[in-house]
């Protein structure tokens, strides 16, 4: 961890979060996918897992590197992708692989030097069969191709950033595919030639955009885009009908219990009763 | 010893000792009287006589001769051709070739050869040169003419003639340099040129001294520096071959001090005792322990230096290394500080909309903090009037210092920055504070919760953990465990109500015979137990996952029931023995024991429980 006074204070009390997708994609071995050579044959699947930003916007420049830790079983099970942090539109940090079972991915997130912050793991039960409750969920797990995916959005959250971490995780928003000054230098344009260049005024943050630098989410669903304002609004929406079923039947048993009680206390009385009563014959 | 000794000790009888000797002179008699041998030895051998070898003395067979007539040699005259004087001749035996022995009878031909000899001597003499005349292999010494010498070779230490002395006797000795060091004794002609008895004499006198200064180094470095020097005439330096180049390398470079050292390190090596050599071995050792050891203090310390490396200022800071220097820069760190105190957060809304690095936000350009030790070394007094602006009505805590670019609502919304009342720093992610709600609570509880969410129909994993689902969730789980315990609760009122049933039905038995006799203790601590008895299912029930699940009230009322049936029973057998006494012998030391011991083990935990229960 380099040292804090090369990157200045910890910004107090703020937290800036970045939205992600870890996941895994695996496909069954069959015509259209066909076993590479030199797979044995008790593999049943290809799979990739990944991490990549949501929309497939760039990660890398607050991620520097991934490591998936796979199971012992696997040769080689240490690997990892170092991404060269260079403003290149970015690419998943993704590993592909074969094999039969599954198993829990833990997942290594090394931030940019910039960052100052130690790696974290995160964990990710790989799938290769359809999973979920019901035998309709299973069904409906299962993609057009035959592919199952197993993705989960994920927020990660700096907490009090260091200074020159919390610059780069609060400048140089562009569109996205946008060819302009590069991010990096982020130097505001004094003179008029900075001006020309400098990217378009930010969006509304729920328009719906994405661009890149930016913790922004798409308002709608799309094919293979799953994580969404729409998504999270639904998902608000079920939990609240859930908390509101729960109270209910909170305020049921409560009510069934002032009834109980009173008969209790009924029948508490009329045994003490029943008890002193004899005593004095 | 003998045999009879041996009898004697064994005590074995007179009669067959007695024989002994006469035998031993029968057989004694025909023993062979070897000559020569003294009569002691004899004895050596005891009865058996010593076995001699007589030594048969023989000579050497005589070599089966060879028949061959014996080789004739003759006495030859031969020349030397390595040897200077031409005219020595020397004689020596050598072998008569066998050609010529066949040609006739060897008496005839020996004559005969003998004529042929002296006729052919001369011609033979030319011919034979001594077989050893090959080995006179000669040195080839650097050949220098007048010119030359003039040109490249003069020295001041060394006179031509005494050169050319050196050449000489390094042809002689072959370059033996120990002889021509031995040999070596130039005198130099006569100074004052006469070749006189007087100018010997002085010749004699004066240049020994110069002579015996002379070490082997001295000559061999003047002959490699001629000889270099003549290699360098002859052949340019850049047209010689690789040996040639190195040869003449070696001998340019020849230093004759350190050939001088290593001569004298040779012969103190050579010359010191033993004690000295120890010493010099332990020395090497300690040497070689000591510089181990600052290689490895070296590293240590150089660790130890990159560690306490401080940053390196990027800006010039010889404007501080003054004591006035020093002075102003303090000045600058305290209003430095006394500013980010005070400093007010930038005009919301119009902030710009990529915020650059910390000089530049450009609504706060106005009022900006010109300077921070972290910006560079700005000029000290320019701060000074910036920061009496900013006392002018601003007190605002809580925000990033003014050199961080603000944000507006909108791009903290963009960029996902949030701001909190509490915060540990450090990234951590989304679902970390939802696995963090369930690892706080035990097993059994995550149990029930997870079956309550599963009856809602609500994932333990959020399908997208954001802010908003998450606080959602907690809700959700905060109503749920506010369901939980109102079912808990309501689950013990069960259990209650059953045992006060019991117990009314049990009294109500009971009561049938209308004169019992019921002491108000007695049904006070009757009941002490009865409760007790109904804590002790309580955990029970608990453990059962489904608290309304038929089962578990089962188990519930059985136990109740027959805590009250113990009970009870003990009651009445004190007041009607006649009545229940055969069956309450059977019940009382079972149940009632077991009531009182189960009730002894939950006493800690009961007590606080039925307290409270006495409260409601």
């Amino acid at each position: 961890m380099a040292p804090p006074n090369q990157l200045g204070k910890r910004v107090k009390l703020t937290q800036v979060r970045r939205p992600f997708i870890v996941g895994s994609t695996a496909l069954p071995f069959s015509e259209t996918n066909p076993r590479p050579a030199g797979v044995p044959d008790n593999h049943t699947h290809s799979w990739q897992v990944f991490v990549k930003g949501v929309e497939d916007t760039d990660i890398t420049y607050w991620l520097r590197r991934v490591q998936f830790k796979l199971h012992e079983s696997i040769p080689n099970y240490l690997t990892y992708r170092a991404l060269v942090v260079d403003g290149e539109p970015g690419k998943p940090f993704v590993v592909n692989e074969t094999g039969w079972g599954e198993f829990d991915i833990a997942i290594k997130l090394y931030y940019v030097n910039d960052s100052g912050e130690k790696p974290q793991t995160l964990y990710h039960y790989l799938r290769l069969h359809p999973y979920g409750r019901t035998e309709e969920e299973k069904q409906a797990m299962i993609m057009e191709n035959g592919e199952i995916r197993s993705w989960s959005y994920e927020e990660q959250l700096f907490n009090e950033p260091f200074d020159v971490f919390y610059r780069i995780l609060t400048s140089g928003a562009v569109p996205r595919g946008w060819k302009g000054a590069p991010p990096a230098s982020g130097g505001k344009g004094k003179g008029g030639k900075g001006k020309n260049k400098a990217p378009p005024p930010l969006p509304a943050p729920d328009g719906g955009d994405v661009w890149e630098r930016t913790a922004m989410i798409p308002n709608s669903n799309r094919p293979g885009q799953p994580f969404s304002r729409e998504t999270e609004a639904a998902e608000v929406k079920k939990l609240r009908d859930a908390q509101t079923t729960t109270e209910e039947w909170a305020q049921k048993i409560l009510q069934e219990l002032k009834g109980k009680e009173d008969l209790l206390a009924k029948l508490k009385a009329e045994n003490a009763a029943a008890a002193a009563a004899p005593k004095p014959s | 010893m003998s045999s009879s000794d041996v009898r004697d000790v064994l005590n074995l009888s007179e009669g067959a000792s007695g024989t002994r000797p006469n035998k031993k002179q029968r057989l004694a008699a025909p023993r062979p009287n070897l000559k020569g041998l003294a009569r002691e030895v004899h004895n050596l051998g005891g009865d058996n006589p010593i076995a001699i070898v007589p030594e048969v003395t023989q000579f050497k067979k005589r070599r089966f001769a060879n028949r061959k007539p014996a080789s004739r040699w003759e006495m030859r005259s031969f020349r030397n051709s390595a040897r200077n004087d031409s005219t020595l001749i020397l004689k020596h035996w050598r072998r008569i070739e066998e050609k010529q022995e066949n040609q006739g009878s060897p008496a005839e031909e020996l004559k005969e050869e003998n004529g042929t000899q002296e006729g052919q001597a001369p011609a033979q003499d030319e011919m034979e040169d001594s077989s050893f005349a090959k080995f006179n292999a000669q040195v080839s010494v650097p050949q220098y003419s007048d010119d030359q010498y003039a040109q490249t070779l003069t020295s001041e230490t060394w006179t031509k003639d005494e050169t050319d002395y050196l050449l000489d006797l390094a042809k002689a000795f072959d370059l033996r340099w120990p002889l021509i060091w031995d040999r070596y004794e130039w005198t130099p002609p006569a100074t004052n040129g006469e070749a006189n008895e007087n100018g010997d004499e002085s010749k004699a006198i004066v240049p020994l001294p110069d002579t015996q200064a002379r070490t082997m180094e001295d000559l061999k470095a003047r002959y490699y520096e001629v000889a270099a020097k003549m290699m360098a005439v002859q052949k340019p330096v850049q047209y010689m071959t690789q040996p040639e180049f190195a040869l003449h390398e070696l001998m340019a470079h020849f230093n004759p001090e350190q050939e001088k050292m290593r001569k004298n390190f040779a012969l103190n090596a050579f010359t010191r005792s033993r004690e000295e050599a120890r010493e010099e071995e332990s020395l090497l050792l300690e040497i070689k322990r000591i510089l181990a050891r600052s290689e490895r203090f070296n590293e240590e310390r150089r660790e130890l230096y990159s560690r306490l490396d401080y940053p390196h200022a990027e800006t010039d800071i010889s404007s501080f290394k003054s004591s006035a220097g020093l002075q102003t820069l303090l000045g600058t760190l305290m209003n430095a500080s006394s500013k980010k105190r005070k400093t007010l957060p930038g005009p919301e809304g119009a902030s710009p909309s990529n915020p650059g690095p910390p000089q530049a936000p450009v609504q706060d350009s106005g009022r900006r903090e010109s300077t921070g030790p972290s910006t560079g070394n700005r000029e000290p007094p320019a701060t000074g009037t910036p920061t009496v602006a900013n006392k002018k009505g601003q007190s605002q805590t809580q925000q990033p210092p003014a050199e961080r670019p603000k944000l507006t609502e909108k791009e903290e919304a963009i960029y996902g920055v949030t701001h909190h009342d509490r915060l540990g720093s450090g990234p951590t992610f989304r679902t970390e504070k939802i696995n963090k709600l369930f690892s706080h609570k035990s097993n059994q509880q995550q149990l029930r919760i997870n079956n309550t969410l599963n009856e809602l129909d609500v994932p333990s994993k959020l399908a997208m953990p954001t802010s908003a689902t998450t606080l959602q969730y907690e809700q959700l789980l905060g109503a749920v465990n506010s369901l939980l315990e109102a079912r808990k609760v309501s689950d013990k009122l069960d259990g209650e109500i059953k045992i006060e049933l019991a117990k009314k039905a049990e009294r109500e038995k009971a009561n049938a015979p209308p004169d019992s006799e019921n002491s108000k203790a007695q049904e006070d601590a009757s009941k002490e137990n009865v409760e007790k008895g109904a804590v002790t299912t309580a955990p029970e029930a608990e453990a059962a996952s489904k608290p309304d699940s038929p089962d578990s009230d089962d188990v519930e009322e059985d136990d109740a029931a027959k805590n009250t049936k113990a009970t009870g029973a003990q009651k009445e057998e004190e007041e009607d023995e006649e009545e229940i006494g055969v069956e309450s012998k059977a019940a009382r030391p079972g149940s009632s024991g077991a009531a009182q011991k189960r009730s002894a083990s939950v006493l800690s935990t009961a007590s606080d429980k039925s307290s409270k229960r006495q409260k409601k």
